[in-house]
């Protein structure tokens, strides 16, 4: 049972002791840890307030480079945001046998990256104590928000992926709260009651959980693809050589899902490490994602080739000095983008034995991560760098300013995610219950495999 | 739907499944009985849901009320600020259908949490519900809504005979 034997039905509690070691009171590490994002995060906090008050002439940003490092955090993170979700309710509709311990965690990553990364417009507008701009209401001074603009899509389709997500999160994590309810003691058993808001585990809840949990996976699919399809469009609608492409809206969900599969990987080996998790977290999960990473990347390298090749077939000039500056000045950036999004990835990850190993997927999966960065980049600068009129070419290099809040963006994730850990369910335990429950170990001839129990509701006059 | 409820106790789901098809044979309504478990168990397994799920419905109806929000933030805001940008028309139709669609699809979904939870019965705070924290430990809690103190000796001796244990007499609701 892939590393899981001991964990069986009948040794519920233990399986949630098990499970939920991330919930044990706090240690001086963890405090650590914790203090030192804290300051990070505060740090950044501190440079955007210093941005506010000063303007942003502290940043790197100039003629005709105007969107810079932030826009490209925004997008990486919106990207990061994507796998999360998507990847839970993909394996959720096809009840894959291996999804259950990969579920929350990855879900938690979605709900987060989207919040830091929702951040980075508003850190990025300049006066910032004006973005209420953005919200429609009724005022005579003939401030509206121009629908017809796409980034007042991306404000609306961000906000409804952020609200779907967070309830995606809270509603798959109900069943858990009612176990770490009846748990717990103290001020965590207030706090898991409410939050359980009393369910208990009847034969009608669960029938109706579990076709909620479908629906609502439905649902969240098509809004992570439209989400990242409108951050594209922000790129695509406008005419800048580089962003004018019909292309764009696949190319960054591709890139959206590739990126998100890498954070879901280092997530869950992080998770696995720091709390013990390595007979729920078992080298399948990893094999798997690998598989799926392996997919994207080479689907990542034929849309960028696809792409690529359009221009420099048709050699239209305006396009084609954006792509001969990535020759010049942005060749670095270039670089580490084919490489660790292609070069390296697709070769390494079809190997089993890279994807088996948990210390080379990690390393796959950071090179995806820093290859995808080099791609928001290289997409939001250069363009802009190498716009239309030779005269007012530019380059553009972050300042110290963008530098801390970036590393305050990811010390902000990361914060909110260790204090996600310690306070709830990190596995779905559920879940993972309910597919030991399912599956058994059958003989096959001398082969002892393993038999999933595949149930069909047969319910008188219900779904299922 | 509160009353008296016979519970018991179970270790697996076979005595489980034993005693409640002793309860249906009483005869007790599917509808009166029903199981406590960690997880959920399909359906049949030992007890059947014999009410329908309505909130399908609910999800559709969450989407139209959804459409028709944002089909109207959208028309409305052109209408109230007929401003021509980017060489648009006042009412542009592709913006709209993005609109319309995302809050379509907010629509949805808060039309599954609400409906989800109104049919799964969560969130009442007053009411006495059933429920035995043992069954974190594996096991599975019985219940059957009997009428009558005779109802309830002979479907507490069912969950015995079945192998049930700590087979008791509870009020409160399923």
């Amino acid at each position: 049972m892939n590393g899981s034997d001991h964990l069986t039905r009948t040794d519920t509690g233990a399986l949630y002791r098990e499970l939920s070691r991330s919930n044990l009171p706090p240690t001086g590490r963890w405090y650590a840890v914790a203090g030192l994002l804290l300051l990070v995060t505060l740090w950044g906090v501190g440079c955007f307030v210093y941005m506010m008050k000063t303007g942003m002439g502290v940043t790197g940003l100039n003629r005709p480079v105007m969107w810079g490092s932030l826009i490209a955090s925004f997008v990486f993170w919106i990207g990061l945001s994507h796998s999360g979700t998507l990847i839970s309710a993909i394996l959720r509709i096809t009840n894959a046998t291996w999804r259950a311990p990969i579920l929350r965690g990855a879900e938690a990553m979605t709900a987060f990256a989207l919040m830091v990364g929702g951040l980075f417009p508003l850190i990025h507008i300049g006066r910032n104590w004006r973005f209420y701009y953005m919200i429609p209401y009724p005022n005579s001074r003939q401030l509206w928000p121009n629908l017809r603009s796409p980034l007042m899509w991306d404000a609306v389709a961000i906000n409804t992926y952020l609200l779907g997500s967070l309830t995606f999160l809270y509603f798959g994590m109900i069943p858990d709260l009612a176990i770490a309810r009846d748990h717990a003691t103290g001020w965590r058993k207030k706090f898991y009651t409410v939050l359980a808001l009393g369910f208990r585990g009847s034969h009608n809840e669960w029938r109706r959980y579990h076709v909620a949990s479908t629906i609502f996976a439905i649902l969240i699919i098509p809004v992570a693809v439209s989400v990242h399809s409108i951050v594209g469009w922000d790129f695509a609608m406008a005419k800048v050589p580089g962003w004018h492409s019909t292309i764009f809206a696949p190319y960054f969900v591709t890139g959206a899902i590739f990126s998100g599969l890498a954070g879901v990987v280092l997530v869950m080996a992080a998770l696995r490490k720091v709390y013990r998790l390595e007979n729920a977290l078992t080298t399948v999960q990893f094999e798997n994602l690998g598989k799926l990473l392996c997919t994207m990347s080479l689907l990542w390298g034929y849309f960028y080739f696809a792409e690529f090749l359009t221009v420099w077939y048709n050699r239209n000039p305006e396009e084609w000095e954006v792509y001969r500056s990535y020759g010049g000045h942005f060749l670095p950036l270039w670089l580490s983008m084919v490489v660790c999004n292609f070069v390296v990835p697709f070769p390494l990850l079809c190997m089993r034995r890279v994807r088996r190993s948990i210390p080379a997927l990690c390393f796959v999966s950071f090179l995806v991560i820093v290859g995808m960065y080099a791609e928001r980049f290289l997409i939001v600068v250069t363009s802009l760098a190498r716009r239309n009129d030779p005269f007012i070419w530019h380059n553009y290099f972050p300042s110290w300013v963008e530098f801390s809040i970036l590393a305050g963006a990811l010390a902000m994730f990361l914060l909110l995610y260790t204090i996600f850990a310690k306070l709830f369910p990190i596995m779905a335990v559920s879940d993972i219950q309910e597919r030991l429950f399912q599956a058994t170990d059958r003989k096959i001839g001398e082969a002892n495999v393993e038999s999933i129990a595949m149930p069909h509701d047969t319910g008188k006059g219900g779904h299922g | 739907m509160s009353g008296i409820v016979v519970v018991g106790l179970f270790d697996a789901v076979d005595p489980a499944a034993a005693a409640a098809r002793a309860l249906r044979a009483l005869p007790l309504p599917e509808g009166d009985i029903t199981t406590l478990s960690p997880m959920a168990l399909p359906d049949g397994a030992v007890c059947r849901d014999p009410r329908g799920i309505g909130f399908p419905k609910v999800t559709l109806a969450g989407w139209f009320v959804g459409a028709l929000a944002g089909l109207a933030l959208a028309l409305g805001t052109y209408l109230l600020y007929p401003l021509i940008t980017g060489g648009k028309a006042i009412v542009s139709v592709p913006p709209t259908l993005i609109i319309t669609y995302e809050v379509a699809m907010l629509g949805a979904l808060a039309g599954t949490v609400i409906a989800g939870f109104r049919e799964m019965g969560l969130c009442r705070f007053r009411t006495r519900l059933i429920h035995d924290p043992r069954i974190q430990e594996g096991k599975i809690l019985l219940c059957a809504r009997v009428s009558g103190d005779e109802q309830a000796e002979r479907a507490m001796d069912a969950m015995r005979t079945a192998g049930g244990v700590d087979v008791r007499p509870e009020e409160g609701a399923l």
